[in-house]
């Protein structure tokens, strides 16, 4: 009799397993990955770039540490070599917001105001969440005075983070200089309840408020 | 001082088989593990089962305690094994693949355990799960090491699961005086083989500590045990041989079964269902299949553990049971027709229920039983008692007229309940359901046993839940007594959040765990130096 022509399995159920757990294999990827953000964070660079750099080696097509050595780089003002790691991010991840973010940033410190914001702006479009992206877009924004986009993504991102005092002064300005001092005093006047002391804050609400009063004077 | 002296006059002699088989590149780390033991009363057997020269592997060690049994034929492991346990004079028995590896502390702790457990002839630690990838050097790139699983002894899950793999367990040689040695027919699950013997002489204790790390490559593995597998025929057959392997008696820690089979003279379902019951049983088993002296030549199956009993033609089914009773070696019966429906568990839920109950006289009723095709597992004293005291009555009533109660199993009686609940928990997770997972996580921690493991797993949940200070607490606690590679990496994660300087600590430690073969264990060694 041949046993195998029957159905005979290692038996499943009652709690037993009936196929091998998935494979965990990004470990050393995941643990140097987040050595190299934490090194970056407190200032670490030399020791981050080291993560990285082994980062690279064990995820060789993930965008991560190489984003990672752009921004150190960026941080030791290597803006050459920062523009190539980014660019190496993009291309194993053409979808990474934040290899567009730092490609933006080194523009920007380059005094390309143009490629920059239109970088931002990719990296927004990847990703609305991105902090950086969003505050870079506003600051490029206003060298050039264009502000149409940004007001968009700052609302996208607030409906997200509605808390978010930073983008939300950001915001409060760009409705100023638009001319709706009207939402803009409403924003400000929200910040100052979310944070009375702020001082920023209560001198453009001063400014907001003299333009309304002027306005109502004048009408 | 003078404890310390005397401990070590006291350490008994262990037994390390190492065999191995064209591993070249592995060899002096598996080597070198053992021979840097905080525990130096050694003899360490390294066994070549063919393949490549690894004389000048083992020669550069220059160490005394190493035998080196060079046989450049391959006959197998459980046959290297065995020539080797020919040899071994230790108190007790390890084990080590040439890929894997131990920790300083692997013998040493299960030396300790067993000396303090006069009770337990065998303890196992845990072990790493080394996900590896294989360069074009055939050097190994360590890319995570997992506690996958920590399960204490639980005797039925070692009969049903092969859980415990030797490279994590010591056991006394004196043992395999009683379950024998390894089998040398089979070519996979050799391992489990024997401490599924072990299982009907000992407990085995489990020390919660990891110990060492076995090797999974990522993609194909090189494994001969792997690639036996992918050969499903010869997987079966060694499968079912083992499942099947009765060693000799007295067996002190099993209750032997006899499941007494009665046919209602429909004789051509006998062989689909002993091939079936062949199939799905787990416990071991002997069956008593009644037949009349004319019939016994035509059954045409070569299932092991059939005891043949001789009925008259005219025999009721009582008498059949009786005259089969009388012949029974087991300590419980199960009495079933021959077209009960079969499946995994099939008799198992209630023999476990049966094996557990404190209450004298309960029979249980097989969960598939109804009225036409009425299926028991009992006690053999009260068969034979209720049998021996109302022998014209049919079966249930003698059973009945006996004072037996007969009852259905119920959900809380069955095996496996700290199982079936991690499965649930991971099933939930798998779904995304992580606050569910979390909580029956929880819940395992606080009624069953693996405290840490299952706390790691709770934390993780948790974090995945979205519910990061009960995760940030657990993992915490957990890291504090037994940190693992992926729980420093979670608690990193959780105190990222809030400070970046007190994510560095875990990580560097979990970059140390990761580096740990190649940093402590070989970078002194000759043969290591050499190959760098």
């Amino acid at each position: 009799m041949d046993i195998t022509q029957n159905n005979t399995e290692q038996p499943s159920g009652h709690g037993v397993p009936a196929e091998p757990r998935q494979e965990n294999t990004t470990q050393r990827y995941e643990v140097l990955q987040e050595l190299g953000d934490c090194h970056t964070s407190v200032g670490n660079y030399d020791q981050a770039q080291r993560c990285y750099e082994k980062a690279a080696s064990v995820g060789p097509d993930e965008p991560g540490p190489y984003v990672g050595l752009g921004v150190v780089a960026l941080q030791k003002n290597l803006l050459d070599d920062a523009r190539i790691a980014f660019r190496v991010a993009c291309r194993l991840d053409p979808d990474c917001s934040k290899a567009y973010a730092g490609m933006a940033m080194v523009a920007q410190q380059n005094g390309d105001y143009k490629s920059a914001f239109d970088m931002y702006l990719k990296s927004l479009e990847l990703d609305t969440d991105n902090l950086t992206s969003l505050l870079g877009l506003f600051q490029t924004s206003c060298r050039m005075g264009s502000f149409v986009q940004v007001t968009h993504y700052l609302e996208a991102y607030l409906d997200m983070h509605p808390g978010d005092t930073s983008v939300m002064f950001s915001l409060a300005a760009l409705y100023m200089k638009d001319g709706r001092a009207e939402q803009s005093q409403k924003i400000l006047l929200d910040i100052l309840t979310l944070d009375p002391t702020n001082q920023d804050v209560a001198n453009l609400l001063e400014e907001v408020e003299h333009k309304l009063a002027q306005r109502e004077s004048t009408e | 001082m003078m404890e310390k002296d005397h401990k070590k006059k006291a350490e008994p002699l262990v037994s390390v088989l190492l065999p191995t088989h064209s591993r070249r590149n592995s060899l002096p780390t598996a080597l070198s593990s053992v021979v840097r033991q905080n525990y130096s009363n050694l003899e360490i057997f390294v066994i070549r089962d063919g393949g490549e020269d690894v004389s000048d592997i083992i020669n550069s060690f220059n160490d005394p305690r190493i035998v080196f049994i060079d046989r450049p034929e391959n006959r197998g492991k459980a046959f290297s094994l065995n020539q080797a346990l020919l040899r071994a004079k230790g108190k007790y028995i390890a084990y080590l693949d040439d890929d894997d590896l131990y920790y300083p502390h692997h013998i040493e702790t299960l030396v300790d355990t067993l000396e303090d457990r006069y009770d337990c002839q065998v303890a196992y630690s845990d072990l790493y799960r080394t996900y590896c990838r294989i360069g074009p050097d055939d050097e190994r790139e360590v890319l995570s090491k997992v506690l996958d699983i920590s399960r204490d002894f639980d005797r039925f899950f070692t009969l049903c699961f092969n859980h415990t793999l030797h490279v994590s367990l010591m056991h006394t040689r004196e043992i395999l005086e009683k379950t024998g040695t390894f089998n040398e027919e089979l070519n996979v699950l050799v391992d489990w083989d024997l401490t599924r013997r072990l299982a009907f002489f000992t407990d085995f204790h489990h020390v919660h500590e990891i110990t060492g790390e076995f090797y999974h490559p990522v993609g194909d593995s090189d494994r001969i045990s792997v690639l036996y597998r992918k050969d499903r025929d010869e997987y079966l057959k060694n499968f079912l041989t083992i499942r099947t392997t009765r060693p000799p008696k007295p067996w002190p820690k099993i209750k032997d079964m006899s499941i007494i089979f009665t046919m209602d003279g429909q004789n051509e379902q006998v062989q689909d269902a002993l091939v079936s019951i062949w199939q799905h049983t787990f416990y071991p088993y002997q069956i008593y299949l009644p037949l009349e002296q004319s019939e016994f030549g035509k059954l045409n199956v070569k299932i092991p553990n059939i005891v043949t009993v001789p009925v008259e033609s005219q025999a009721s089914n009582e008498q059949t049971i009786d005259r089969a009773l009388a012949k029974c070696e087991g300590d419980v019966i199960a009495i079933v027709p021959a077209a009960f429906p079969i499946r995994n568990f099939w008799v198992e839920d209630s023999l476990y229920a049966l094996i557990n109950s404190s209450v004298n006289k309960e029979a249980f009723e097989l969960e598939d039983s109804t009225d036409e095709l009425w299926a028991v597992v009992l006690n053999k004293g009260d068969l034979e008692y209720a049998r021996k005291n109302f022998p014209h009555l049919p079966l249930r009533q003698s059973l009945k007229a006996a004072g037996i109660i007969i009852r259905r199993v119920l959900a809380e009686e069955i095996p496996f309940q700290y199982d079936q609940l991690l499965e649930q928990a991971r099933a939930a997770g798998k779904d995304g359901n992580w606050l569910k997972a979390a909580r029956t996580f929880g819940y395992i921690a606080e009624h069953y046993q693996n405290k840490l493991w299952i706390k790691g797993l709770a934390a993780k949940a948790f974090f995945k839940a979205g519910l990061h200070t009960q995760a940030a607490q657990l993992v915490h606690q957990v890291n504090q007594q037994q940190p693992t590679v992926d729980n420093l990496l979670l608690e990193a994660k959780l105190n990222r959040q809030k400070d970046c300087k007190s994510a560095i600590e875990p990580l560097e430690k979990a970059e140390q765990m990761l580096d740990f073969s190649f940093s402590q264990t070989c970078q002194n060694d000759p043969v290591f130096k050499e190959k760098i």
